[in-house]
Order: C-alpha cells, then structure tokens, then sequence
C-alpha cells in the first residue's frame, strides 16, 4: 500500500511507473542503461514479494476455509488467529533437507520448480495493481498472462518425469493430459468480454467497465446476456488450469500421494505452492477484470466522482484524488481478486475429485462448444443488440 | 431420452448439485466450530468419567482393599500405625499399569480413594507415570494432636491405674499390719 502511494506520484512516461521514478531522481551522470537495470532489479523485487504476500495469505486463507467448512477452527497458535501460520511453514520448509531421489534427472528435477514459479512470475509482470502501479503495461496482456502461465505444465510435467517416481510420472501424464482439454475452453471463454472490450490490455478492459456504481460490470446481463455463461465456463477452466479440486488429479493427494511433487522437499516443494497460490489469485484477478469490472467498483466511483477524475487519463501527480483512486483501486482488485480464490476453495472442499475421463469429457464435450456458443451469441449480441442499448452507447 | 436432452440434462445437473453442495458446505462455514481450543478451553467431562484418582488420605485406614481389588496390582501402599494414627509413608499408584476400572473404588470401606475427571498425563520419564497420591507424607497436624492427646490419656490412665494399685497396696499392707496387731 506504501509502495502504491508512492507509485500514485510517478509521472508516466510511456515505459512504466519505476522507470519514470527512477528517471526523475536519477543524476545525469547515470547511463540509461544504469536506471533500465535498476527498474528491472525493482520490479522483479516487487513481483516477487507480491507473489511471495499472496501465497502466504493464500495458504493461511486455504486452512481457515477448509477448517471453518469441518467445523473446526484452523490454525490458531501463530499470531492472532494463526495469521503468522505461513511464516512458520516458510521456516520449517527452509530447514528441511532438500532431497534429490536416487536416479532422478537432476538437472530436470532441480530446474523445474524454478521453471513452475519463474512462469508465474512472468505472468503477474503484466499484472497492474492499480491503473499506475504495474511493472509492465503491454498491450498483449492477457495474451501475455495465459502463454506464461502455460508453461508451467512444462515445469510439473519435467518435474513429474525427471523425479523417477511411478506417482509423479502418472500426475504429471495427468497434467499433461488435463491441460489440453482446458486451456481450449479457457481461451474461448476468455474471447467473450475481450472482444466486448476490444483490447487484451487488462487496464483498458477495466477502464471500459467504469460506470455508475460499478453498473457498467461486463458480468451484468444488461451488458452483455452471454457474459454470465462464459464466467462460469471460464471459472471452471481455471479450476482445472490452476489443479485445484474437483480437477486436482495431477496432484491427486489421496491416491497419487501429491502427484509430480511427491519427491520434492523443503524449499523446492513451496515453490510449486507458492506458485499454485499465485496463479490462482492470478486468474482470480484475471477474471476480475473481464467480468468483474477489473479496478471499477462503487469505492473506486465514489473516489472519482468526487475529486473529478476522468476514466483512463492519468491524474496530477501526488494529488489527493490520485493517491486515493490508486488505494482504492488496488483495494478493489485484491478483494475481488481473494474473492475469486475464497470460491475456488469453497469448491475444493465441497466437490469430490472428477476421474481423469470425466474431465476430458467435460473439457471436450461440454465447455468447448459451449464457450463457440458464447462467442457466437456475445458476438451477434454485439452487432445486431448493442446499438439499442443507450447504456452501452453512451 | 434423446441425446441432446441427455447434453442438456447434464449440464442443468452439473451445476446444481454443485450449488447444492456448496450451499450445505457453506452453511458449515457460518456455522461455529465444534471444536475447541484444547488446553485453554475444555469439553465439559461427565461425572462419572474415570480419570486419573485422587485420594482423601484423612479418611483413609490403610486396609489394602484397594490394593487385593486391583486385579493388576498397581497400588502400593505403606505407613506406620500409632494406634488409631497413620504415619504414611507410600501411596503410589501405577499408570503404566492401570487399566482405569474403577475397581479400586468400590471396595473401599471408608470411600476414600475416588477417580477424577483430568485425562491428560503426559512424561518424558517412565518413572513419572508412578504417581504419589499423597499429598503429604508422614503424619497430618491434626493426627499428631489426637495421637499426643491419646498418648497422654494414656499415660494418665496408666499413672492413675498405678496410683490406685498403689493406694491398694497401701491398703492391703496396713490391714495385714492391723491384723498382726490383732493376733498379737
């Protein structure tokens, strides 16, 4: 929240907010190249940090959701209702002995986990926190978001196949499998509020849902009728994308023993955690802002009908409306964003894991051609149902 | 049903029985936990729960029918009897053993040994689990008082009982002496 204060001052200058800062404080005598460096070096410390922030609330929030669904508390030692339960693990994961199997791959075994986390943290680079507080602002975002988080099926299926493990090699086969039958319907279901939007910019696809009280949200039928459809296609593609329950079979705890993480350990293993955690706020937050309305929201409203503010144009520097809208803005994102994640885990602990035929039959017969039939609708809504509608001409 | 129907069918069924069981899960969410903080905060325990013992070692006479009950003789028991006072020297009871069937209790003539309701008995020693159910070893304040009390009285009763031979002896001796006078 400090960091998106101050970020709320950086002046934009076509690269990114850090870039801007760093230019203005920089001595002349520094090389562009010197401050191209140190941006990079920044960002890179921030992606990580928010990555390593959400994991750990993710985790915390993971236990007191399963806890409070059996009727019991969760963790409730560590700090104020075991909030610092994450930092505990984060020890005890550092201390333990990192092992490598005997007749494992070890030069797979040992790149893969960096291969799962470096993905997603490629990914949240595009990730804005706020309309002024991201490291990069390119227009192929969503693009950019789901080709980075695909690779991390290479990493679990390296992981899988290099560990010489019966259980992995069948979790990774697994994952190799799943991932077919879903980044398909994911993709399509995705195409629907992008060709709304008419931009894979996240910002700009935000920035077209503002509206009265976050009325304008692409999510209400009043928008678009076939938004709703493809939310829920979409959020059942993210389960499977992520590996969360009902479609956890690469991991598969009770039968498969963790699927492709069985052998690791220690540090290693939180890597694939930490990326589990980050890629389902992720796309949580992805979802956010092609259904939800991204950054726009009553609070974010209210912050710019009062101080005058105008959708899409960057504010004066370091004043109050700005510091405000950046806050709330960021606010918004991360609620709706750990609300996305609160109902992936809701569905954890209520379904039951779907067998491995069951899910291709879903992916294949049922989402595909569902979301073709979304688009098509979303897409005649638009050309043919649009032009009477005076909220969406206005 | 035709096929198409059957698509449909599925896909209707799919969602609903998800939002059934998500409804039943979130209804457990709301509700309390029905668990509690354990060492803090405690589960009310019946009355009759047969826990760890506890010893009214006033009461008890040190008749061993506790100790003859215990079909696997876990209870030890020693002391020193000063008349109707106890010394006591050991009470001990065996956990290691124990199999918690409350035999020991009913025996009891003066219904002094009982079982409580704490469970909890953790050690990092063997001999830990032997546990003293003494709460004070020797002889109580109040034991001493009696005894010192009856030892005295006895002592007195002693003392008068040999005064009054005494004075008899006396007696005895001065009616001989008036009986010899009398012969003389």
């Amino acid at each position: 929240m400090l960091a998106a204060v101050l970020f709320a001052g950086a002046p934009q200058s076509g690269t990114n907010p850090i870039q801007g800062l760093l230019e203005q404080v920089a001595p002349a005598a520094v090389p562009a190249w010197a401050v191209v460096a140190a941006t990079i070096g920044i960002g890179v410390g921030i992606t990580v940090a928010i990555v390593s922030v959400i994991a750990m609330f993710g985790t915390w929030m993971e236990r007191k959701v399963s806890g409070h669904i059996q009727c019991r508390y969760g963790p409730m030692r560590a700090g104020w209702h075991g909030w610092l339960q994450p930092l505990a693990d984060g020890v005890k994961l550092l201390l333990k002995e990192d092992l490598v199997p005997k007749g494992a791959d070890r030069v797979l075994y040992v790149i893969a986990p960096a291969i799962v986390l470096a993905s997603v943290l490629a990914a949240m680079a595009v990730f804005p926190l706020a309309p002024n507080f991201y490291f990069a602002d390119i227009d192929l975002g969503i693009f950019f978001i789901l080709a980075m988080t695909s690779t991390t099926t290479i990493g679990v299926v390296m992981a899988g196949w290099s560990s010489n493990s019966k259980w992995s090699l069948y979790g990774s086969m697994r994952e190799a499998a799943q991932v077919i039958a879903y980044e398909i319907p994911l993709g399509i279901s995705l195409l629907v509020p992008i060709m709304v939007a008419g931009s894979f910019n996240l910002i700009e696809v935000s920035n077209d849902q503002a509206g009265w009280m976050g009325m304008n949200w692409y999510i209400w039928p009043w928008v678009n009728p076939f938004m709703l459809p493809a939310f829920v296609l979409f959020f059942i593609a993210i389960l499977a994308e992520t590996k969360r329950a009902p479609f956890d079979l690469p991991e598969a705890e009770s039968e498969l023993v963790a699927g492709f993480m069985t052998e690791y350990s220690g540090i290693r293993w939180s890597f694939f955690f930490m990326e589990e955690y980050a890629a389902m706020f992720l796309y949580s937050a992805v979802g956010a802002f092609f259904f939800f309305g991204g950054f726009e929201s009553p609070l974010t409203w209210l912050v710019r009908h009062q101080f005058g503010l105008t959708v899409g144009v960057q504010a004066e520097a370091w004043s109050l409306g700005a510091i405000l809208l950046t806050l709330t803005s960021a606010l918004t994102i991360v609620v709706k964003g750990f609300a996305g994640v609160f109902l992936m885990m809701w569905l954890r602990w209520t379904l039951p894991r779907v067998r491995i035929d069951q899910v291709m039959t879903l992916g294949y017969k049922y989402l595909t051609p569902l979301a073709l039939v979304c688009v098509l609708g979303a897409g005649l809504w638009e050309v043919f149902v649009k032009g009477f509608l005076p909220w969406r001409n206005g | 049903m035709t096929a198409t129907t059957k698509y449909f069918r599925n896909v209707y069924d799919t969602l609903k029985t998800t939002l059934v069981g998500m409804r039943i899960t979130g209804k457990y969410l709301l509700q309390k936990p029905i668990t509690v903080q354990y060492p803090d905060e405690r589960l009310p325990i019946p009355n009759r729960y047969r826990g760890i013992h506890y010893l009214e070692q006033e009461k008890c006479i040190e008749c061993l029918a506790c100790a003859r009950a215990c079909p696997i003789d876990c209870i030890e028991m020693d002391a020193v009897r000063h008349g109707k006072e106890l010394e006591w020297i050991t009470f001990t009871l065996d956990y290691q053993k124990c199999m918690f069937c409350e035999l020991c209790v009913y025996p009891c003539p003066k219904d002094c040994i009982h079982m409580g309701t704490e469970f909890a008995f953790v050690s990092y020693d063997r001999s830990e689990f032997v546990h003293d159910l003494l709460s004070y070893r020797g002889m109580s304040r109040d034991a001493k008082t009696r005894m010192l009390e009856a030892e005295q009285k006895k002592k007195a009763k002693e003392e008068a009982k040999k005064a009054k031979e005494a004075a008899k002896a006396a007696l005895k001796a001065e009616a001989e002496g008036k009986e010899a006078a009398g012969q003389n």
